[in-house]
């Protein structure tokens, strides 16, 4: 199934076409998803690690935006990416833990915008510093894995 | 050029860590983490300057630069290991000298941000309108990151001569 998906139409023309706007442009979509996703989630974790305390909280809360914006357009072209190498990746354990990294930062994230922006008014709890750490580091886990893909 | 090119990559430093196993793959990591720390950083800034979230004190939005610039440092070292290791893939490419361009924009915008309108920062309230200079500098710099980032991306595609 995987090679019947990988041998569509579709998927041969993207990585079969010379056209910068096939393969080219897909991976660097992912890229330019990542850091908005990630640079998100940097900025929204700082703050909750007391940087930028004057930024006022519900304000914070709208860059969650551009973090889901950033999921969508890294989600589209994820599966792009994936159903091109479809056979290749279904075998790298990378992949997986690249999948599981992500899956572990989102609940984290969810969990941050539940519970780091409230009170309005206040500055985020205590509590919620071990969540921004570990958004941090599974996020930066995901991209390490994501990059190590190409090696392993 | 071509000859400083030849002697960089011939010197013993280059092909030593041109060898390293893993070293490059490292690099690539550290340069993913910092892009996203510098436009993480640099794109909440630019979009206040830009005069969204106006409710935000300018001077607050600006608290995130350090780590921001943090991020820019990664990069330029891992940036300059890259080109050590390889100098001639990146010299004759197209798309490295279009990056370079665009870093080298984004560099001046904020330093004439910095050394012009910088000061005028302090005195924006929260929920006040941006000047149009604000706007423009803003805009500049995030587009010019997300060129820095397309171009990089784009290097084993354009203008490389193949």
């Amino acid at each position: 199934m995987l090679q019947r998906l990988q041998d569509s139409a579709f998927c041969m023309w993207v990585v079969g076409s010379d056209s910068l706007w096939a393969y080219p442009t897909i991976l660097t979509l992912h890229t330019a998803g990542l850091a908005i996703i990630v640079g998100a989630a940097f900025v929204i974790d700082l703050r909750m690690l007391g940087v930028g305390a004057e930024v006022p909280l519900p304000l914070m809360r709208t860059v969650f935006r551009f973090f889901w914006a950033g999921f969508i357009i890294n989600l589209a072209s994820g599966v792009v990416l994936f159903a091109v190498d479809a056979v290749h990746k279904a075998k790298q354990p990378v992949f997986f833990v690249k999948l599981a990294l992500i899956a572990a930062a989102i609940v984290v994230t969810a969990r941050i915008r539940r519970r780091g922006f409230t009170p309005r008014d206040a500055a985020p709890s205590a509590a919620i510093r071990p969540l921004a750490i570990a958004s941090l580091t599974l996020w930066a886990g995901a991209i390490v894995a994501g990059r190590l893909m190409a090696y392993l | 050029m071509f000859g400083f090119i030849s002697w960089l990559e011939a010197t013993g430093f280059s092909t030593t860590l041109r060898n390293t196993t893993w070293l490059w793959p490292t690099c690539e990591s550290i340069h993913f983490l910092g892009l996203t720390m510098l436009i993480g950083a640099a794109g909440f800034f630019d979009l206040r300057l830009m005069g969204f979230m106006r409710r935000v004190p300018i001077a607050a939005a600006k608290a995130f630069m350090p780590y921001g610039i943090a991020g820019f440092a990664l990069n330029l070292m891992t940036g300059t290991l890259f080109f050590v290791m390889r100098p001639s893939m990146y010299a004759f490419s197209a798309a490295w000298w279009a990056k370079v361009f665009f870093i080298v924009l984004a560099g001046f915008n904020a330093m004439l941000f910095e050394t012009t309108l910088g000061a005028r920062v302090l005195t924006l309230g929260p929920g006040e309108n941006t000047p149009t200079s604000f706007k423009i500098v803003g805009c500049v710099s995030l587009l010019s990151w997300f060129a820095v980032l397309y171009f990089g991306r784009m290097l084993p595609y354009i203008g490389t001569g193949n």
